[in-house]
């Protein structure tokens, strides 16, 4: 019954599609998402959904979209470098199998990211791809935010519908991801023009932003309670009574901790005694592997070079009994330990020049979206406030995306390439609509009004 | 039980959205360019 309706749900969307044909760009990041492929037993899981959604979207583009303002941007320059370069490192992979393996999926992440901004030429469509992708994480993070409610979850046992650990339904990413949302379900909530306004869908917002919150619980992957730390900070710099929202917030923090489940508790406990904490110690040693490597293999180990490590570390735990503290050491060794961290997989597996280029694609967006936060945010509604706020809550996912990633090793998750596509579409979109201001702004009205250009628009006064 | 009532939620507001698209003029072109339409938002405004 489930795979009948996935199916008809894709048929329906799909069909839209060749109506319009950016439809089919939506459809690729529903799938992408929700992979529906994984969830059905039969049908869906035989086709190949996703290459068919995006070759419909690449035609569809390229044949009935207008070509007017397609511009390639110096972001997107940036990731078709990254993007051969990590081809490069693939072919000398010290792991030849697992690298060809996370090839195959990391280079359509990459290569949708560099291709999304063309199709974003309208308010409307970024509008469209804002709610596609916070309505389709929705249906895993609905998900994980009702069962924590009823279980308490627990690290490594939230059932998210798929049992493993692919794309968002793996625990830190779907923690970092919910999280970083959470701006872009605020912007929509002000701004959207397609669901009418009214109680249910404020109703549904509150709830939505509840689930996200939840799901860092419901994991119990203690990345996610750093994102909401980071989210909590970056809110206070949109808010205009500061002082009433830090005292709400610490209103929320004391009513909410007692509610939490103690295992999440002694869990999030050890961010603080990470010395005894056998996780947080590997993660320390391969750090120190990863940067040796680099120092002997600075062009990178392609994909998965994690697997050559050997590393020996020590852990220290203390505990007080008859008023003595014992202190104990202990020495662990352990090998192929994954990096955890998105900064040591690039410089790892792709070197300096790889991580180079990777810090480009991210900071590069952080200070382009501030450019435009700055410009149209103080605007009136009819005159571009959008642009701001919708860069603002882009920014915001931004940070709490790469501060996260220190923790999670999450450099390729093609959810984040999702949000630096549309970030480049709105840049894209905001440098015309200047453009076109300059042209036709105040300047117009001095203008000879004859049989000359006339302004598409009247600004504001 | 809980899946489902998920997926069923956050697929039929997928669904709307993707309805509304088809009746936009806007989705393609902005050519016509109006100001910014005023935003509904979700919200109750002042």
């Amino acid at each position: 019954m489930r795979d009948l309706a996935f199916l008809g749900f894709l048929a329906v969307i799909l069909g839209m599609g060749f109506r319009r044909p950016f439809i089919f760009v939506l459809a690729y990041v529903y799938i992408d998402i929700v992979a529906p492929q994984r969830l059905t037993y039969f049908l869906l899981n035989s086709v190949p959904v996703s290459q068919i959604a995006i070759g419909l979207a690449v035609l569809g583009w390229a044949v009935a979209d207008s070509h007017k303002h397609t511009r390639i941007t110096f972001r997107q320059v940036v990731m078709i470098l990254f993007l051969i370069y990590c081809g490069i490192t693939t072919t000398m992979a010290d792991f030849p199998l697992p690298a060809s393996d996370k090839w195959g999926w990391v280079w359509k992440s990459l290569a949708f990211a560099i291709f999304l901004p063309f199709t974003l030429t309208t308010r409307l469509r970024m509008e469209a791809l804002a709610l596609f992708m916070t309505l389709s994480a929705a249906a895993i993070i609905i998900v994980g935010g009702v069962k924590t409610l009823a279980s308490g979850g627990g690290y490594g046992v939230l059932n998210l519908m798929i049992a493993n650990n692919v794309g968002l339904y793996e625990s830190s990413s779907i923690s970092m991801a919910a999280i970083c949302i959470i701006p872009l379900i605020l912007y929509l909530r002000k701004y959207n023009t397609i669901f009418p306004k009214g109680w249910p869908a404020n109703l549904f917002c509150a709830a939505f932003i509840f689930a996200c919150l939840l799901i860092p619980i419901g994991t119990q992957a203690r990345t996610g309670l750093i994102c909401i730390a980071v989210l909590a900070l970056l809110s206070l710099r949109s808010t205009k009574r500061r002082f009433l929202y830090i005292f709400l917030m610490g209103a929320a923090a004391a009513v909410a901790v007692p509610l939490l489940p103690s295992s999440f508790s002694d869990r999030m406990g050890t961010i603080k005694t990470y010395k005894g904490d056998q996780s947080a110690a590997t993660r320390i040693a391969v750090w120190k592997w990863t940067i040796d490597y680099a120092a002997d293999h600075p062009l990178g180990g392609g994909f998965d070079a994690y697997r050559g490590n050997k590393i020996r570390f020590e852990t220290v735990s203390s505990s007080e009994a008859g008023g003595q503290v014992n202190i104990e050491a202990n020495v662990v060794e352990d090998k192929a330990r994954a990096y955890h961290s998105a900064y040591f997989e690039v410089l790892g597996e792709q070197g300096y020049p790889g991580l180079i280029l990777w810090l480009t694609i991210h900071v590069v967006g952080l200070f382009r979206m501030e450019v435009i936060r700055r410009r149209y945010k103080k605007r009136d509604e009819q005159n571009g406030q959008w642009m701001g706020s919708l860069a603002e809550a882009l920014q915001h996912a931004h940070v709490i995306y790469l501060i996260g990633a220190t923790f999670v090793g999450v450099a390729y998750q093609p959810f984040i390439y999702l949000l630096v596509g549309m970030q480049i579409g709105l840049d894209s979109y905001a440098q015309r609509r200047r453009a076109q201001e300059s042209d036709d702004g105040p300047e117009w009205r001095a203008a000879p009004q004859g049989w000359g250009k006339q302004p598409h628009w009247t600004p504001a006064a | 039980m809980i899946d489902t009532f998920s997926l069923a939620l956050s697929h039929a507001l997928l669904f709307y959205v993707a309805v509304r698209l088809m009746l936009r003029p806007d989705l393609d072109s902005e050519e016509s360019a109006e100001p910014d339409e005023k935003t509904k938002g979700f919200g109750r405004r002042a």
